[in-house]
């Protein structure tokens, strides 16, 4: 299994890249339905064969490693844009749209390079991570960071096409969209699972922090990740109870997401915390 | 007649449609089937027409016509749509009526349906109505070999030009372009409510487009109450008066309005009061309306989609625009599956030349045989007959195969072909049945064209 890894490492952006190909292809040739019909065919199984690479990639450097490779800010990353990828497609394959992955592909293959080519060294994990507690709070994380990232995607692209229709200029962009509110559903369904999975991370967090006998509210991440959450959950929350709809509902999660996205930033680079991964 | 298949065509085309005749003679001349069979009939045993197709629709009325032996195409046509129809095209000022020939004519029908000739360019219908007037043509006995093989390539010529290109998308009227515009701001429209504002002809398209995209609750309101409620019971409708707008507005998902109020039939204050009951959810208003019906202020609203004529027209144009803009690709796929065709259509005249030289070789075969039978055991004869039989084929493969290859080549091609001739001393007939010509391998037919028609 061990030998696998450096192949899979080198593997795993040229796949992701065929499958940016592919889906450039059907959101360039949609509508013709013959020059399509291969991209089609090809596109979601270069993906599917990458997420299922991907996820032997994770698996043989668990086995390997002896936990799960999230132990550092690549790996973190590499477990991102497997989530990302798999959100993807659970999503493509619930709705049957193709159109929308040329705009979520690129972010993954991105993330998987910088993974790729800087996380060849594997981290020794901190004593302080207790392995179960860790892991599923980490584990619970990243997925909910691929939800979150889907939806915020399909939240631009609802704009966009908001956007389109109000002012009747419609596009290229127009006739490759799948409904204004088949878009509202995707991004508020993968922010609802998000924030689900966010909050289990959270929890799951807390929980390791009070067997590891630290202060997890002493550490501005959990303060600003609490935050950070409580804005999504009003986003979803406005949506389905309050009648905030359209874009008042889309800009709500994207400040939500936002928010989020900086305060792992800020964490990460300036503030010196167990909570890092530096 | 000219020879079948060892030149030319020999076919034309004569008719009128929208970008000859006004819609008065169009309407005039559209023939029924009936009319069509005495047509072909006509055709067929006045011009000893040996195949022969009318394709009569709305837009056009069109005669092709294979191996017809008459001076002046034009004049026949007229002549028989007088015999028809009573119409004396001749007598008008106008010269309605155009003619094409060979080559011209069968990229015309090519043309025709691929829906490049079309009033609305690549709509898809006229794909049906050639079909039906191919299938009609085969039960009344004007089909044959060349048209067959000719309407298995049209057809499919056409459906490549829909499938690989964007010919035929995009909305091209201003009420389809409203629904298609309301499928991709609600989704799917089965679920939906429809409000129709008016009972008069816009709202009767609307509910035809709106019912067609799945729609089955319909509200109707309009001034005056009888004709609303006509409406209603015509269109399976639920009818409301006028006045009760403000508080069947928020049930609605779509308003459709076309009265011929002067002053705004939907305030912008009505729909802000909807919108704060519907919860925000999106409404979608198609303003058909001139003066507009709809306070143009309500667009400004967040989820209300207003669309008024100006904007579906927009939408309309950029169709058309796209549509254009795909017109040299169909052009290609055009000439590609034409020149496929009339490369079989050459290859025809290979056939007499192939059969005469294979039967050459077997008739020396043959006399050799026959010469030398006194030396073979009776029982050897048999096995001698298959020997040289086997040599023969295998001799003749390769020349056979290159001068099948040669058909609808160029002239050095056509110079090799006449030197096997003279080489063998091989009178190859030119005048044979056309339906000879059927058998004539053609390794490029694409497999299923004659699956895309159905069974005659």
């Amino acid at each position: 299994m061990r030998s696998l890894v450096p192949l899979l490492t080198t593997l795993l952006p040229a796949l992701y890249a065929l499958g940016v190909a592919a889906y450039a292809r059907i959101y360039t040739t949609v509508g013709a339905e013959s020059a399509v019909s291969s991209s089609h065919r090809w596109g979601p199984r270069v993906l599917r064969g990458a997420v299922m690479l991907h996820l032997i990639y994770m698996i043989s450097r668990g086995i390997a490693e002896q936990h799960l490779p999230l132990a550092s800010v690549y790996d973190f990353m590499s477990a991102t844009a497997l989530s990302l990828a798999a959100v993807y497609l659970y999503v493509e394959m619930r709705q049957g749209i193709r159109t929308t992955g040329i705009f979520v592909l690129p972010l993954v293959f991105l993330i998987q390079m910088v993974a790729s080519a800087y996380g060849t060294v594997s981290p020794t994990i901190k004593p302080t991570l207790n392995p179960i507690w860790f892991e599923l709070h980490t584990l619970a994380a990243v997925l909910g960071y691929g939800a979150f990232f889907v939806a915020a995607i399909y939240g631009v692209l609802f704009l966009l096409l908001y956007r389109e229709i109000k002012s009747n200029r419609l596009s290229f962009f127009f006739n490759r969209m799948p409904p204004l509110e088949t878009l509202g559903r995707m991004n508020m369904s993968a922010a609802s699972a998000g924030l689900v999975l966010l909050a289990f991370a959270i929890f799951m967090g807390i929980g390791w922090g009070r067997l590891a006998g630290m202060d997890l509210f002493a550490d501005p991440k959990t303060w600003l990740t609490i935050g950070a959450w409580l804005l999504l959950g009003f986003a979803v929350l406005a949506y389905h109870r309050l009648g905030w709809r359209g874009p008042r509902a889309v800009y709500a999660f994207l400040a939500g997401f936002t928010t989020l996205l900086v305060s792992r930033v800020i964490t990460d680079l300036f503030v010196q915390s167990f909570h890092t991964f530096r | 007649m000219t020879a079948f298949g060892s030149g030319p065509l020999d076919v034309f085309c004569v008719g009128l449609s929208y970008h000859t005749s006004p819609i008065e003679v169009r309407d005039a001349v559209v023939l029924n089937d009936e009319e069509v069979s005495r047509a072909i009939d006509a055709l067929r045993e006045r011009t000893g027409a040996a195949e022969a197709m009318i394709l009569s629709t709305c837009n056009r009325t069109e005669f092709y016509a294979r191996g017809a032996r008459v001076p002046d195409p034009a004049a026949f046509v007229a002549s028989l749509l007088r015999e028809l129809k009573g119409v004396d095209l001749q007598l008008q000022e106008a010269k309605h009526l155009y003619t094409l020939r060979e080559e011209d004519s069968v990229r015309h029908l090519f043309r025709v349906a691929c829906g490049l000739e079309s009033m609305v360019l690549g709509e898809p219908q006229i794909l049906g109505q050639v079909k039906d007037a191919s299938e009609l043509a085969a039960r009344v006995g004007g089909a044959g070999p060349v048209t067959d093989r000719l309407l298995d390539s049209v057809l499919r010529c056409a459906k490549r030009a829909r499938s690989e290109t964007a010919i035929g998308r995009g909305p091209v009227s201003s009420a389809y372009a409203g629904v298609s515009l309301a499928a991709k701001v609600l989704g799917t429209l089965g679920d939906k409510r429809v409000l129709l504002v008016g009972a008069g002809e816009m709202s009767a398209l609307a509910w035809t487009h709106l019912k067609d995209a799945g729609v089955t609750q319909f509200m109707v309101a309009n001034r005056t109450r009888e004709r609303g409620e006509s409406f209603a019971q015509t269109y399976c409708a639920r009818a409301v008066s006028l006045e009760a707008l403000p508080v069947v507005l928020p049930g609605a998902d779509i308003v459709v309005s076309a009265t011929r109020a002067e002053q705004h039939v939907v305030t912008e204050p009505m729909v802000r009061a909807a919108m704060k009951i519907r919860r925000n959810r999106p409404l979608f208003c198609l303003d058909l309306a001139v003066p507009r019906d709809i306070d143009p202020l309500a667009t400004k609203l967040p989820n209300v989609f207003l669309h008024d004529l100006d904007a579906l027209g927009q939408i309309v144009a950029q169709s058309l625009a796209q549509r254009r803009a795909e017109i040299p690709r169909v052009e290609a796929i055009l000439e590609e599956e034409l020149a496929r065709f009339l490369k079989w259509h050459r290859s025809l005249a290979v056939k007499p030349t192939v059969t005469a030289f294979r039967q050459h070789f077997e008739q020396v075969a043959k006399d050799e045989l026959e010469r030398h039978r006194g030396r073979f055991h009776p029982e050897d004869v048999s096995a001698a007959e298959s020997l040289a039989h086997g040599i023969i084929q295998k001799l003749l493969h390769r020349p056979t195969t290159q001068m099948r290859n040669a058909a609808g080549g160029d002239l050095e091609a056509a110079a090799r072909l006449e030197a096997v001739r003279d080489l063998f001393g091989i009178e190859a007939g030119r005048d044979e049945d056309p339906s000879a010509g059927q058998d004539l391998p053609d390794a490029e037919q694409t497999k299923g064209t004659h699956a895309d028609r159905d069974p005659r």
